[in-house]
């Protein structure tokens, strides 16, 4: 995966280029506006990360530019801004996702992971998912463990899909926030991990190999294998 | 015109300014034209006296020279008649000039001796006697059958005779008569011009005031680029408009700056603690040993505390600023209520709270959705918090034609009375709060910068209550909005 990665803070570039490269990217980091021109011009990239307040232009001019050149790539975009306006005009202008500084690597991690699939979509049309013995029917909105139906509640089932969908990768609080319960909150209580206890409540019964793990300090993942 | 907007001219300033202004003005005019007329009506009447004065004495020259033969009375009346011609103030049409003026001449004994004249001089006579006429002076006499009075003058002559001469005051009366009708006429038109002219002048000025008044209400907390309308005219209104614009001009100004200000130092403190918790987690991949992490991830979650402190003590600064910037669009606080109720639920149940939503459907408002989901979930937190186990949450959201209120009451302990009275400013908490203090504020500045409301009390039956009320947009305005939003975009 090529990652080109366009941050003019130097402490911040070295060590997300080091945690990529540790990710498994093949990154190339600009310092500037002018050089990721340079750099999209040359060579494709799988995935953008581009930082909002960049020396010598605006990120979102930039976005708007490599999108002319022809890039397709998806756009993670990173601010130290405050306004929400940056995020919806940042979204509006090309960007794909958007986090704000600081962020948790994992989140970061997580992001990138999730633009990619969508920038490649698999079996996401799929009206059943199935990861290990565990089913769900996206159209009966029901949910099994080896044969056995789970007793699940809709906000339980939303919750589980969206695990499903991303089994194998960490997911964050913040990107469950977001996507299961469409707001972008950092609550000062543990909300989050009680939802997810209780659907591990049903979903890992004693005796069965524990589906649902949590990634301390950074999230949740559903093992896919 | 309909009776509502008959009835709100009525109470404009424009209709009280004109009616005040006219009926002066028709004071005015009226107290000239009284004056004017009275010396008019003066000036007629020396004329006509100078007239008669100038005649009776013609006429006394002659009757005392002319023999007193069969002669005289033929003389007297030819002369007598030759006078009359000469009436002032005649009008043209008014060829007989019988009734207009008489000669009379009375013996010592008081009886007719001659007569010039309509009819016979009877009456004349008896009316003249009656009113005792003085020799140098013309005198009004009224004549029995006659509607208008007569002008007499008197002269005695040496024979002890007395001659009358008398003048219609008919004449005199119709010019007068005249004058006021057409003043009158004219008068009552240039009143109504005057009042329109007034009334539409002061309702075109106020009317300008008026947009103004509409469009600096308009300029809300946020949306500072609008202006209110100028005149090219260079009177006061126009004053007004480039003196509330100026002002405007400043405020945004200063506004601009408060962001740039906040803005910057958010980015000059991120980046270094973006770069902090980078590395922080870097050297947290590198150890295996569950004892050293431990203080690493310590340290990651001050950080993660400290940043979230950062970003509310800036919002909270700019709400008190009125700076906050939102981006609005239509929300459903009821399903926004029980979106957040699902989320918290579980958390609660777990600590033994229960939490009910009472409301009447759903309630439109239109707000900024990233600030209002973060107020809630600052309620709700608050609640988890510092409710002890089995009590519970009760949240009320009711709206009526302008507010939406939203109201958290639980049956806990309530607020320490201490703290109560400056629950809203920053960095005040509970004795056994472990936040930093900013939460309510926020939930106020978040109320504010809405033109919402934040009250917090305890209830009479024990337990505290937070109420947010906050406007609501009128469905017609809050899809315009809307729209010119996603147009501006």
């Amino acid at each position: 995966m090529r990652l080109l990665l366009v941050e003019d803070e130097i402490d911040i570039q070295s060590f997300l280029r080091r945690s990529l490269q540790e990710a498994g990217y093949e990154v190339e980091a600009a310092p500037d506006g002018k050089t990721a021109e340079r750099l999209a011009a040359a060579s494709t990239f799988d995935i953008l990360i581009v930082d909002l307040g960049l020396p010598d232009q605006d990120g979102i001019t930039l976005i708007l530019k490599l999108r002319q050149l022809g890039v397709r790539a998806p756009v993670l975009i990173l601010s130290a801004r405050r306004s929400v306006d940056d995020r919806v005009r940042g979204l509006e202008q090309g960007g794909d996702d958007y986090l704000t500084k600081p962020f948790a690597l994992a989140e970061l991690l997580a992001r990138l992971r999730n633009l990619l699939k969508r920038n490649h979509p698999s079996a996401s049309d799929a009206t059943r998912l199935r990861v290990q013995d565990l089913e769900l029917d996206l159209l009966r909105r029901e949910a099994s463990r080896g044969g056995q139906v789970l007793q699940l509640t809709q906000q339980e089932f939303v919750l589980l899909e969206y695990l499903c969908r991303n089994a194998g990768r960490v997911v964050t609080r913040s990107m469950i926030l977001d996507k299961v319960w469409g707001m972008r909150i950092q609550p000062d209580t543990n909300v989050v991990d009680v939802h997810i206890y209780r659907l591990r409540g049903k979903v890992d019964c004693p005796g069965q190999v524990p589906l649902i793990r949590t990634m301390r300090g950074v999230g949740y993942v559903l093992k896919d294998r | 015109m309909s009776s509502k907007t008959a009835r709100a001219t009525m109470h404009s300033a424009a209709w009280r300014i004109s009616m005040w202004a006219t009926l002066a003005f028709a004071c005015g005019t009226m107290v000239v034209f009284v004056f004017l007329q009275s010396f008019v009506a003066g000036d007629i009447q020396r004329r006509s006296d100078a007239w008669l004065s100038g005649e009776i004495e013609t006429l006394g020259d002659v009757a005392e020279r002319t023999p007193k033969d069969t002669l005289y009375d033929a003389v007297v009346g030819e002369v007598a008649e030759l006078a009359e011609r000469e009436v002032p103030d005649r009008s043209a049409s008014e060829s007989d000039s019988d009734n207009s003026v008489f000669f009379l001449q009375s013996g010592s004994d008081g009886s007719l001796k001659l007569w010039v004249g309509a009819g016979n001089g009877d009456a004349h006579l008896k009316a003249i006697q009656a009113a005792r006429i003085p020799p140098d002076r013309p005198t009004d006499v009224r004549v029995t059958g006659f509607a208008v009075p007569f002008r007499v003058a008197c002269i005695h002559i040496a024979d002890g005779s007395q001659i009358f001469l008398g003048l219609s005051e008919r004449d005199e009366l119709r010019v007068l008569w005249n004058l006021r009708l057409r003043f009158l006429l004219l008068w009552l038109l240039i009143v109504l011009l005057g009042f329109g002219i007034v009334f539409f002048t002061t309702r075109r000025m106020l009317s300008h005031v008026q947009k103004i008044t509409e469009a600096a209400s308009g300029i809300g907390h946020s949306d500072l680029d609008a202006r209110v309308p100028t005149t090219r005219r260079n009177d006061e209104v126009s004053h007004l408009a480039d003196t509330l614009n100026r002002m405007l001009d400043r405020i945004e100004s200063s506004m601009h700056q408060l962001h740039t200000i906040t803005d910057s130092l958010a980015h000059d403190l991120r980046s270094p603690l973006t770069a902090i918790r980078g590395k922080l987690e870097m050297s947290l991949s590198n150890v295996s040993d569950g004892e050293q992490a431990e203080p690493i991830v310590a340290a990651i979650d001050e950080l993660d505390r400290l940043t979230d402190f950062l970003n509310k003590s800036l919002d909270v600064a700019e709400a008190k600023a009125d700076a906050l910037r939102l981006t609005r669009s239509v929300i459903d606080l009821d399903e926004l209520l029980r979106v957040m109720i699902d989320l918290y639920e579980p958390s609660m149940s777990e600590k033994g709270l229960k939490v009910r939503l009472r409301s009447g459907g759903p309630v439109e408002i239109f707000a900024d959705a990233a600030l209002l989901h973060r107020m809630v979930a600052n309620l709700l937190d608050n609640e988890l918090k510092h409710l002890p186990p089995d009590c519970s949450l009760t949240i009320v959201l009711h709206a009526d034609k302008e507010t939406a209120s939203l109201i958290f009451e639980d049956d806990g302990p309530g607020f320490d009375p201490e703290v109560l009275l400056h629950l809203f400013e920053r960095r005040v908490k509970g004795k056994n709060s472990n936040g930093h203090g900013l939460g309510l504020a926020f939930i106020d500045a978040v109320a504010r910068a809405h033109g919402g409301t934040v009250t917090a009390s305890n209830r009479p039956s024990g337990g505290a209550q937070i109420a947010v009320a906050l406007p609501v947009a009128s469905e017609p305005r809050a899809r315009a909005l809307v729209q010119a939003v996603s147009s501006a975009n």
